[in-house]
């Protein structure tokens, strides 16, 4: 383009300069979210994958059978790198005054070096001459306050043996400290994970053989390679193979994260569609203006192409600086949000990278809708009849649609609705596009907030009507006092024995590690929903299971499982229901069920406590009962459920409050360039003695009433775009279910009605500033 | 488009209609027009005689619904409208009553515009159109700087930036005082004596035709007269 289209496009954007900036905001939003979130969660992603491939970490963890003889069927096998074989147990501990069922995992190496490799962050590794020596993993030495020289008390089955913390080691399998795929979110105070030579590890599991088999992949080994090992082990009588995917901690994390993926496209999305309405609007306004210029110009011979070229120029000029900014200032945000995330989680490696992909896919997309959104009213521009330069005002007579005609009737409405009402129908498109601009406001506005209130609603169903019991304790085999015990606790109101086993299900071959819990029949301490939402209670037999299990291994009520325990043959059981939990995929039956199921008692009890308890009495008085082995406090539960969901909160109150900055944005642009479009009226009657605040009414009808038809569309849109991004969330760990309130809907639907009035400010200031006589003569000329 | 003769208007038979059925209003009805080329000539007539319909028909901003029209040397009838648009890009240029110029650019930058959004025109002529409307010293004044006489010259200085053959005017002093009315009238006059460019002038005011070589009146779409002034009046004298 030549000097003097250049100086005018850039003359009427300094001229537009609040509708360019807020659109140029909006723009430089969308690519920032973009460049931030997608390059944020490859970071993530590869910050995990440096720990995991820099401590060989196990692609396949193998439990069941004779572990040596399983690593030794794939010891020759292709594309297996490593091999290593361990005793891992869940053993009951004491580390102060606190019972817990910690985990004992043993070393292979000495140096803890092989696979799943430990990185020593404080202290030293067990010295072999010291056989009582263990080490503990990060979180456990944090929740714990260890450190080197505490001691803590392992029960090996017979009695309980004291160890001596060495040092504090981090460890790729517990980035996240997590039991199970079931149990990702704990209570702190009830784990912890004590990594010992492979010696003492058996000696406190009380076996005398390894029982899990690791198997690192190499790099280059094909899928085939990989269903040939696990066939190979399947062979060797492995029970379970768990693929680093389902690694408890690696689950956890990846589910953490994973919905940055959906929200890195989704919501960028939604900000550059605004600032294409609000480009576009811009655009098409000024293109109104300048019908008799370009009547003119292309009277005069003007190529088409070029008044094409002019006009998609300026949406090209803004989007490239907006892009470029949101690029830059993505790259920041991008190394701020991967360092906060690897801080808060304390990831040993962090992989900070500005991927020259990422910013090029940005920048395009910023630019491509600052073009596209141009392209439109630059070809309707460029398609202007010559002949419009005969038109000295540029306007135009406006079409005579039903509702203007019969509004003609309606005198006993003031002229003023009259008139609103009919700018409505005067520019379809324009009012169309400002619709448009309040659905989207509305859209990002009720994603964020449903995703808010959704997964609040899904702690609240978890902890309310879900998990009941305010305290699980589990207790030695033949502790059959403790019950009493318990019920004399003082704030301690209801006591039931439970039944509480780790199991795997299996269907057609295909195992699920889960848990199986036993409640008394009319328990008070499990509340269960059937996947339409209604209570149901136990079923005297057979067993209930979390509706995610039917997608998962394909079963259906009615069908018999395979349910294998942890000891002991495995045990044909009837599914009698299937129920709706927020958190995992268990089953549940009557105790009497599950001890058919184990063959063992229960070693359980669920506690309700009165109002006014004292938690943290109750915690240790209960964990001083001999026979007490472990103690859950639900509560610890919740709020270590709420801080993993931190990251999450920051997140969409983030996007919470840029959804109301960019509904604000695109309604001040739709209505600043609709009131533009009356500056003629509006002079012409402000010099008929008009008052101001008379004509800012009339404009701000007309401009909420088209907000108010927008409302309802918007609120549909939005609850969908929020059930949308849930549905990335679930799978058999989380089972969000959408959550808006009346309340929430009402606040959105206020929210972006305030919006427009509040942009009815400026408008009413210009209002204020419009020159009569200059617009009059200019008009008249 | 076939080349005949270079500059002048011919027009046979050329009739236009806007509308349908009931609604149809007929603007030109069988008009035969020819003006000869380097002629300056104003077409005259009241509101709704078809006059700036006839301007358009002629500058290719329009087409004939049947006819022949022959402009510059062009049969421009029945032309495609891109074909049009080359042929007033290389053929005529139009002073409008509004004045319609960009009023985010200079009276210097509003002429070369259109040399850059035509491709035709050498920008360096840009001063020397502006001296030849008297506006040398207001070449870095915005529209909204100059008087409105001032930018009727500018609009001038503009639909002579592609050297066209023909230049159309509607109404060019319509909008204007009497003074400034009579300057633009001379301006085109003598801008038709001195480059031989033809000019026709519309206009409703009997007082401005005097200046014209040749006065064509018209009613309801049709020629009503046709006369040759043999002694044109100087628009530096004229008097309404």
């Amino acid at each position: 383009m030549t000097t003097a289209l250049h100086k005018k496009a850039l003359r009427d954007l300094r001229r537009r300069l609040p509708q360019v900036a807020a659109i140029g905001a909006t723009v430089m939003l969308g690519v920032l979210l973009f460049v931030a979130s997608y390059d944020s969660f490859r970071n993530v992603q590869a910050s995990y994958d440096r720990t995991y491939d820099r401590t060989h970490f196990a692609d396949l963890t193998v439990t069941g059978g004779d572990s040596d003889t399983i690593a030794a069927a794939v010891h020759d096998a292709a594309g297996v790198e490593r091999i290593a074989t361990r005793t891992q147990a869940d053993r009951p501990m004491a580390i102060g005054a606190t019972k817990l069922v910690g985990r004992v995992v043993g070393m292979p190496t000495a140096n803890g070096r092989g696979i799943n490799e430990i990185d020593l962050i404080a202290g030293r590794l067990p010295d072999p001459a010291r056989p009582d020596e263990v080490v503990v993993e990060r979180h456990t030495a944090d929740t714990f306050d260890l450190a080197a020289g505490k001691q803590i008390r392992v029960f090996d089955d017979t009695a309980w043996r004291d160890v001596t913390v060495s040092g504090v080691v981090q460890s790729p399998e517990y980035l996240w400290p997590a039991r199970n795929r079931q149990d990702l979110l704990g209570d702190p105070h009830a784990f912890a994970v004590v990594f010992a030579p492979e010696s003492l590890a058996r000696t406190l599991s009380a076996r005398t053989t390894p029982n899990q088999a690791l198997v690192e992949m190499a790099g280059s080994a094909t899928q085939s390679d990989r269903d040939r090992v696990t066939s190979l082990l399947r062979s060797a009588g492995a029970m379970n193979i768990e693929d680093r995917g389902d690694q408890p901690s690696n689950a956890a994390l990846r589910q953490n994260f994973n919905g940055f993926r959906v929200m890195a496209v989704g919501f960028p999305a939604m900000f550059l569609s605004a600032a294409a309405i609000a480009e576009y609007l811009l655009l098409t306004r000024l293109i109104y203006t300048e019908r008799p210029i370009i009547g003119t110009l292309l009277a005069l011979g003007a190529r088409r192409h070029a008044v094409v070229r002019h006009y998609v120029w300026y949406g090209g000029v803004v989007a490239t600086v907006a892009a470029l900014a949101g690029v830059l200032i993505g790259g920041v945000a991008t190394s701020l949000y991967t360092k906060a995330y690897a801080s808060l989680l304390k990831l040993p490696d962090t992989v900070i990278v500005h991927r020259i992909p990422t910013a090029a896919i940005g920048f395009a997309l910023g630019l491509a809708t600052g073009v596209i959104a141009g392209l439109i009213p630059a070809i309707a521009a460029a398609r202007i009849a010559p002949a419009e330069a005969m038109r000295g005002d540029g306007v135009r007579p406006i079409r005579i649609g039903p509702v203007t005609r019969a509004s003609a009737r309606w005198t006993l409405i003031p002229v003023v609705f009259r008139m609103a009402l009919r700018s409505l129908t005067r520019s379809r498109r324009r009012t169309v596009a400002t619709m448009v601009g309040g659905v989207l406001a509305l859209v990002l506005i009720l994603a964020s907030t449903s995703m808010l209130t959704s997964v609040r609603a899904m702690v609240d169903t978890e902890f309310d009507q879900v998990q009941r019991q305010d305290a699980t304790v589990l207790v030695a085999p033949g502790a059959n006092d403790v019950d009493a015990q318990l019920q004399s606790l003082p704030g301690v109101a209801v006591v039931e024995p439970a039944a509480i086993a780790r199991v795997t299900v299996v269907v057609n071959g295909h195992p699920y590690p889960t848990s199986l819990t036993g409640l008394e029949p009319a328990t008070v301490m499990h509340g269960f929903r059937n996947p339409d939402g209604a209570s149901r209670s136990l079923p005297a037999g057979g067993v209930l299971a979390g509706a995610a299990l039917a997608n998962k291994l394909g079963v259906r009520v009615g069908d018999d499982l395979t349910v294998v325990p942890s000891t002991g043959p495995a045990r044909s059981i009837h599914l009698a229901g299937l129920v709706d939990e927020p958190l995992g995929t268990a089953l549940y039956s009557t105790n009497a069920t599950a001890r058919s199921i184990t063959n063992a008692e229960s070693n359980g009890y669920l506690l309700r406590f009165g109002n006014g308890a004292d938690r943290d009495r109750v915690r240790a008085t209960a964990s001083g009962f001999s026979g007490v082995v472990a103690y859950t406090d639900n509560r610890a539960v919740e709020n270590q459920l709420r801080s993993y969901l931190v990251i999450f909160w920051v997140f969409a109150g983030a996007t919470l409050v840029l959804g109301a900055l960019l509904a604000f944005t695109v309604i001040y642009v739709t209505m600043t360039i609709n009131l533009a479009e009356r500056t003629g009226e509006l002079a012409t009657l402000r010099a008929t003695g008009a008052p101001i605040r008379r004509l800012t009414a009339t404009v701000a009808i007309e401009n909420i009433a088209v907000t108010l038809l927008a409302v309802p569309i918007g609120l549909a849109a939005g609850v969908g775009a929020g059930w949308l991004f849930l549905r990335s969330f679930n799978n058999d760990l989380f089972s969000l279910h959408l959550s808006v309130g009346a309340s929430a809907l009402t606040l959105a639907a206020i929210a972006v009605t305030a919006a427009a009035a509040v942009s009815q400010l400026p408008a009413a200031r210009l209002i204020k500033r419009i020159d009569v006589a200059k617009v009059v003569r200019e008009r008249s000329q | 488009m076939t080349k005949h003769t270079r500059g002048g208007v011919r027009l046979r038979g050329v009739s236009k209609t806007y509308g349908e059925g009931a609604a149809a209003v007929p603007a030109l009805r069988g008009v035969d027009l020819d003006i000869r080329a380097g002629e300056f000539a104003a077409i005259l007539g009241p509101s709704g005689s078809g006059k700036t319909t006839l301007l358009n028909v002629i500058g290719g901003i329009e087409s004939a619904d049947c006819g022949t029209a022959v402009v510059a040397g062009h049969d421009i009838s029945g032309c495609r409208p891109r074909d049009l648009g080359e042929f007033r890009r290389l053929h005529v240029g139009f002073v409008f009553q509004f004045f319609n110029l960009i009023s985010t650019l200079t009276a210097y930058e509003n002429v070369q515009v259109v040399m850059e959004l035509t491709g035709r025109g050498d920008s360096r002529r840009v001063p020397d159109l502006l001296a030849a409307v008297g506006l040398s010293d207001r070449d870095a004044h915005f529209p909204a700087q100059l008087s409105g006489g001032e930018q009727q010259r500018v609009s001038i200085a503009r639909a002579l930036a592609t050297d066209p053959d023909l230049l159309l005017a509607d109404e060019p002093a319509g909008a204007l005082d009497v003074a400034t009315g009579r300057r633009v009238l001379e301006l085109l006059q003598q801008t038709s004596r001195a480059t031989g460019c033809g000019v026709i002038m519309v206009t409703h005011n009997e007082a401005t035709a005097e200046v014209a070589d040749h006065v064509v009146r018209m009613r309801d779409g049709a020629i009503v007269s046709t006369d040759r002034n043999s002694s044109p009046a100087d628009a530096a004298t004229l008097r309404w």
